[in-house]
């Protein structure tokens, strides 16, 4: 990837647009992309494998037809989209896929993706639902059933100094990330969300070289801006899972507001914690998954014994955000028949009430045809915290 | 909130069975007996979840279970869930969500707020309990958020969430080459479920009893599985609409000897009926397959009505929660903890070996080929019900899967004497849509609409293949 610094963010747009495209020049070369889903997949043994990771992404623009030929309309609508776009061979440049133990939606379609696609490869990562000791080495041992999984496939041994390797630039590009992110702390931010939003999808359709040399590229120019491009607002959390594209974040800003942080799957869940580093690499990767990825699939036990201790233990992150990026309202953003985020929103709600943070709640069913009514909800919320 | 508002009481199922008939009764017993150890405080009770092969610790342990799912199905049955669903819905829940769930947290809110039952609570309600015990399986999310959700309402209540995982079916691995590391977290996850039971409980596990239950439910495993095998006899002597009775031994009373006595009963009434010829249906016409969904509770009069157009339902895959255990490849043990944690992989992986040998096939598929042979099935039906991706996910890829096997035109099959004849082997299928508690969803006459063009459907196959 060749971006200049003074065109990067020009770069970012191109390749947003036509995602998957440098994946495509690299299968032309000869690599193979194996594509994910879900934060859960580890892709520092992807990496390590000699392979690429790309993740797999759905188009609200684009209307679902095949993908209902052989799933329920009642899957998790951000997972039939991609479904949707693999069978219309938007992703043929793929060579394999690994889907983990995400969520019901993932479990149960794992043999109609498996059947309808035609890679050579696939992969199912289990996941355990709860933390206990006893998770996190079965996890270790299910990790290393992977990793000799990609072996095969890949044609070459995964040696510990790989995967240490692997986790090192990983690790790099989530301190970019990081670096990213307190971009938006200034007031108003030096980042849009529209902005970051982009620039982190296209880093997961990257090789993890190429998508560090990238954020650098960005962090430069960004760091270059005398002003910032943005006028002051209100600054808005964003806080749900996957959300693959900026149409929600424009539209916030559009209407004013700032996006400034979230706990998104394709944002902080997912690009800022960071591996462990010496000793097991397997057992490490383990404690970043299981342990550090916060997502409502893992239950994490009500320690406190009460439901504000819970709530704390549960959504800390959420009001550390909060802070540190001085948030004046939140908009928890959930698709329709997602179960494990769901089910948490009473308790989100609560929780949002007690670090009082204003709190506008969406259902959506990731469809362009949705902007509408969202507008003018967001519009509302956005009058009403002033 | 329409929370006094309750649909009119749905005309009760016609049963083949003598023992389908005698669950109604044994159902509301073991609902009113919670709510009577509740107020006797000599048991502890536990909210739990069917089909977790924990039934023999907790009953080892005098712990009395609250089978949350299955108060949602009362509710269901008696058309009286909307309101607990509408409370569900203004805390905040989406309809889209597992309304049994729903059901459940809408209750439990509504209990806790009132300090008391709900108004008119069916059958008396469902009692706060001494502690929840949530399954994170490798299938459904809600058995491991609903509780948690609960919890918001009563924090005191403790949760123990045992992980339950099993190796998924992947065609180019053996799943014995991994499940050592899944036997040996299983029995770490069943040891951390009695280490919280005693505690909660304050008695230490009797593993002599704990040995004998599980030699029970073992029995009453195969027994379970020889009686549901006699329903392929010709006629039909008991159909699906039945086994939405009998799946309550198999899944709210494993571990008791009633439940087992139930199927020496029920076995001995379907050996009569076969030797008497007696069928669910007087004049069995077409042998259907209900392959996939759970029922709509409040519309299991849909049975009868297959039943009037001369269609049986020998056999289905819901709540057929079983497999016997001679045919399980799994390793012996005397640690009856370890036993549990073998069955339930080896439950999980049943249909492993025979899924690879056969392409296109995976676990669930070759279940139903396999019984569309065994009980000689015409069509398959199948439910959607909207608010469960646990059990509904799938169900169209493998109805496509089946369309690959079973094609609407003539194959040359090897017949019993060796030479090759032309065979039919089309078999339709017919999919319904509602949902397992919400009646909003559903349609009487639309349903019955699309039961009609099947059943013509199925006469047409019939009058084709006769010409």
């Amino acid at each position: 990837m060749n971006g200049t610094e003074s065109g990067v963010l020009n770069t970012v747009e191109r390749y947003y647009k036509n995602y998957g495209l440098r994946a495509k020049e690299l299968k032309a070369e000869g690599k193979k992309i194996i594509g994910y889903m879900c934060s859960f997949v580890p892709l520092e043994m992807i990496t390590a494998a000699g392979c690429i990771p790309f993740r797999v992404r759905g188009n609200i623009h684009e209307p679902i037809t095949t993908g209902d030929t052989l799933l329920e309309t009642i899957v998790c609508p951000y997972y039939r989209s991609c479904f949707d776009l693999s069978t219309k061979q938007k992703y043929d440049f793929l060579s394999g896929l690994v889907i983990p133990h995400g969520c019901d939606s993932m479990v149960r379609s794992y043999s109609a993706w498996s059947y309808a696609l035609p890679f050579s490869y696939f992969h199912f990562v289990n996941i355990p639902t709860v933390c206990d000791d006893s998770s996190f080495e079965f996890f270790r041992a299910e990790l290393d059933t992977f990793r000799k999984s990609l072996e095969t496939f890949a044609g070459k041994a995964i040696t510990e100094k790989d995967l240490a390797q692997a986790i090192r630039v990983h690790n790099e590009n989530r301190d970019k990330a990081r670096a990213l992110y307190d971009l938006r702390k200034a007031d108003p931010p030096l980042i849009s969300g529209t902005e970051l939003t982009r620039v982190l999808t296209v880093g997961s359709s990257l090789p993890i070289t190429e998508a560090n040399a990238l954020f650098d590229h960005v962090l430069a120019e960004i760091g270059r801006r005398e002003k910032s491009p943005l006028k002051k607002g209100a600054r808005i959390l964003i806080d749900g899972a996957c959300l693959d594209n900026i149409e929600l974040i424009k539209l916030v800003e559009e209407l004013g507001g700032n996006v400034v942080a979230d706990t998104l799957c394709n944002g902080a869940r997912d690009s800022l914690p960071r591996t462990d580093v010496g000793g097991d690499p397997l057992k490490a990767l383990a404690g970043r998954y299981l342990g550090k990825i916060n997502c409502p699939k893992t239950y994490r036990k009500n320690k406190a014994g009460t439901f504000e201790g819970d709530m704390t233990s549960r959504f800390g992150d959420i009001g550390a955000y909060a802070k540190e990026f001085k948030v004046d309202g939140a908009i928890l953003y959930v698709y329709k028949y997602c179960d494990p985020f769901g089910f948490e929103v009473p308790a989100r709600k609560a929780y949002y009430k007690s670090i009082q943070v204003p709190l506008l709640h969406l259902e959506d069913v990731y469809s362009a045809g949705t902007m509408g009514q969202l507008k003018t909800r967001v519009q509302a919320f956005l009058e009403m915290i002033g | 909130m329409a929370e006094e508002q309750r649909e009119a009481k749905p005309k009760k199922r016609m049963t083949a069975t003598r023992a389908a008939a005698s669950i109604g009764p044994l159902v509301k017993e073991f609902i009113t007996g919670t709510i009577q150890a509740r107020a006797e405080g000599k048991q502890k009770l536990a909210y739990t979840f069917i089909v977790c092969h924990h039934e023999e610790i907790l009953r080892a342990m005098d712990v009395l279970p609250v089978w949350t799912e299955n108060f949602a199905g009362i509710c269901g049955a008696k058309r009286d869930a909307e309101r607990f669903l509408q409370r569900a819905e203004s805390l905040g829940l989406s309809r889209s969500l597992c309304t049994y769930a729903l059901c459940g947290i809408g209750f439990d809110q509504w209990r806790e707020e009132l300090g008391e039952m709900p108004p008119n609570a069916p059958w008396g309600g469902q009692v706060r309990p001494d502690f929840m015990i949530s399954t994170g399986q490798i299938l459904c999310d809600p058995r491991s958020k609903w509780y948690q959700a609960s919890q918001q309402f009563m924090p005191d209540v403790p949760i123990y969430n045992m992980d339950l995982p099993y190796p998924m079916f992947q065609r180019d691995r053996d799943h014995r080459d991994v499940w050592n590391y899944y036997h040996t977290y299983l029995v770490k996850q069943l040891r951390g479920l009695v280490a919280f039971v005693e505690e909660q409980t304050q008695k230490k596990m009797n593993y002599d009893r704990l040995r004998e239950l599980v030699d029970l439910s073992d029995r009453t495993w195969n027994l379970m599985d020889e009686t549901y095998k006699l329903r392929a006899a010709v006629p039909c002597p008991m159909g699906t609409g039945d086994a939405m009775n009998t799946m309550v031994p198999i899944c709210f009373m494993m571990a008791t000897q009633k439940a087992h006595d139930f199927f020496v009963d029920l076995k001995k009434e379907l050996e009569d009926k076969i030797a008497k010829k007696e069928g669910e249906v007087e004049n069995e016409k077409y042998r259907l397959m209900w392959g996939g969904g759970l029922p709509a509770w409040y519309a299991l009069n849909d049975f009868n009505y297959f039943n009037s157009k001369g269609a049986s339902f020998p056999v289905e895959t819901t709540y057929r929660m079983v497999a016997p255990l001679d045919q399980m490849d799994i390793p012996e043990t005397k640690d009856p903890i370890e036993h549990l944690a073998w069955r339930w992989l080896g439950y999980w992986t049943f249909w492993y070996d025979k899924a690879k040998k056969r392409p296109g096939s995976e676990p669930d598929v070759e279940r139903l080929i396999n019984w569309i042979e065994e009980y000689k099935i015409d069509g398959v039906v199948m439910h959607e019900a909207f608010s469960c991706r646990t059990w509904h996910v799938g169900l169209i890829w493998q109805l496509h899967q089946l369309s690959k096997i079973y094609k609407p035109i003539p194959l040359l099959m090897v017949g019993k004497d060796g030479k090759k004849e032309k065979v039919f082997r089309e078999l339709p299928s017919l999919i319904l849509e509602s949902d397992i508690i919400d009646i909003t969803s559903y349609s009487e006459v639309d349903t019955r609409n699309k039961i009609d063009a099947f059943i013509d459907t199925l006469d047409s196959i019939r009058v084709n293949r006769a010409a």
